[in-house]
């Protein structure tokens, strides 16, 4: 997926071989990895300083479940987009802190891929090219934003 | 200091007939929300372990040069995989005891095509809700992957275009997988059964499953029939 401008990404996972599949992941979609934070400080300061386009964020990090207030930071800070990748989807907050979605664990590759590929369209086009894969759910807010909710949907 | 006793008395009595003090609900309330509390703290470090797992693996493949290995620990991480799919699912709804065999078999059916990277595999896919005791959804979902990695690998070598049919559905006395393609066929069997086939074996074994392949001229076509003890999904109080 040649691109001229590829999507920056930013780990938020505090388990390092995780989040160097992750890394994997995204280069083979042709994103671009631009950090890895295990701290939601780390985080902050790496959201602020690069500026990523998405940041992939574990709910639970190395300083305990911080990973909502970082999601929140990088959409109201960062001009980013963040999308949660947990095993815990249930203690999400309604609103997702400001999160465009989220992957729950175990993910499978090929999902994270897919969504990698999904939401590069949404968030360049501002508009979804159609309903999320699965293993993705969006954030009612996003998929209001990208034009799902005018969609018809599948049978 | 005196009303004080008595009342206390009296309030025991009213909680309890027998006089006797008996735990205050909240108590009760309290100790079944940690309980719970610790449940889901259990079962996220599952998730999160059979991530962590899935994720060494492949990390592994990528770095090992021999494409026998990385074939090996491809293998593997596809059949752990598997098992990580059942528990994907696992709590999130409230329901722990009995799983959608329809739902987690679309599940396995996206990873294992979607992931082989095989776009020239059509699939379709007719599945009706049906449970299956907990205990049973590992061993089932591993015999599944193992009979869609086999379709991928032997009814469309090569890159060998074609159409995978899966379905699941409800029987008498349990419920059905069948899985069909219409690829080259059953071949000569190999002299001795791989790794994979002896998996199958094994499971259906465990589960008390049949198994019946036969020609589908063209292609193969799996029929797995398992008894089920549990009962056929209900929704409210209505049997589907």
């Amino acid at each position: 997926m040649a691109s001229c401008n590829p999507l920056n990404v930013l780990i938020v996972e505090d388990e390092v071989l995780l989040a160097a599949e992750l890394g994997y992941l995204i280069g083979e979609v042709g994103c671009v990895e631009v950090g890895h934070a295990m701290t939601s400080q780390e985080a902050v300061a790496m959201a602020r300083e690069l500026r990523p386009d998405l940041a992939l964020v574990d709910v639970h990090l190395s300083d305990g479940p911080t990973g909502i207030d970082v999601a929140r930071c990088i959409a109201h800070d960062c001009g980013g987009v963040a999308l949660f990748m947990t095993a815990n989807v249930r203690r999400l907050p309604d609103d997702f802190a400001g999160a465009c979605g989220v992957i729950g664990k175990p993910y499978s590759e090929h999902g994270v891929k897919m969504a990698l590929v999904y939401l590069e369209v949404c968030l360049k086009e501002g508009r979804a090219p159609g309903m999320p894969p699965a293993g993705l759910q969006l954030a009612p807010a996003w998929a209001e934003r990208w034009g799902l909710c005018d969609m018809p949907r599948s049978a | 200091m005196q009303d004080n006793i008595s009342s206390g008395r009296e309030t025991d009595l009213l909680v309890n007939g027998q006089g006797s003090r008996a735990p205050p609900t909240l108590d009760l309330a309290r100790a079944l929300e940690q309980k719970l509390a610790l449940l889901h703290e259990v079962d996220h470090r599952v998730k999160n372990n059979l991530q962590l797992i899935t994720s060494l693996l492949k990390l592994q493949a990528r770095r090992s040069s021999d494409p026998a290995v990385k074939l090996a620990l491809d293998g593997a991480q596809v059949r752990v995989s598997a098992v990580a799919t059942v528990h994907r699912r696992l709590f999130r709804g409230e329901e722990v005891e009995q799983f959608d065999v329809a739902a987690f078999v679309e599940d396995l059916v996206d990873d294992v095509i979607g992931g082989s990277g095989r776009r020239d595999i059509q699939v379709r896919m007719q599945l009706e809700p049906v449970d299956l005791p907990a205990a049973h959804a590992a061993p089932l979902a591993l015999l599944i992957s193992e009979l869609l990695v086999n379709a991928v690998r032997h009814a469309f070598p090569d890159g060998r275009p074609g159409v995978l049919s899966i379905s699941v559905g409800r029987q008498t006395d349990g419920l059905f997988v069948e899985i069909a393609d219409n690829g080259v066929g059953m071949g000569t069997p190999a002299a001795a059964p791989g790794f994979g086939e002896t998996i199958v074996t094994l499971l259906s074994g465990q589960l008390g499953a049949q198994r019946e392949t036969t020609d589908a001229k063209p292609g193969v076509r799996t029929v797995i029939r398992l008894p089920v003890n549990g009962r056929p999904r209900v929704l409210g109080d209505g049997v589907l």
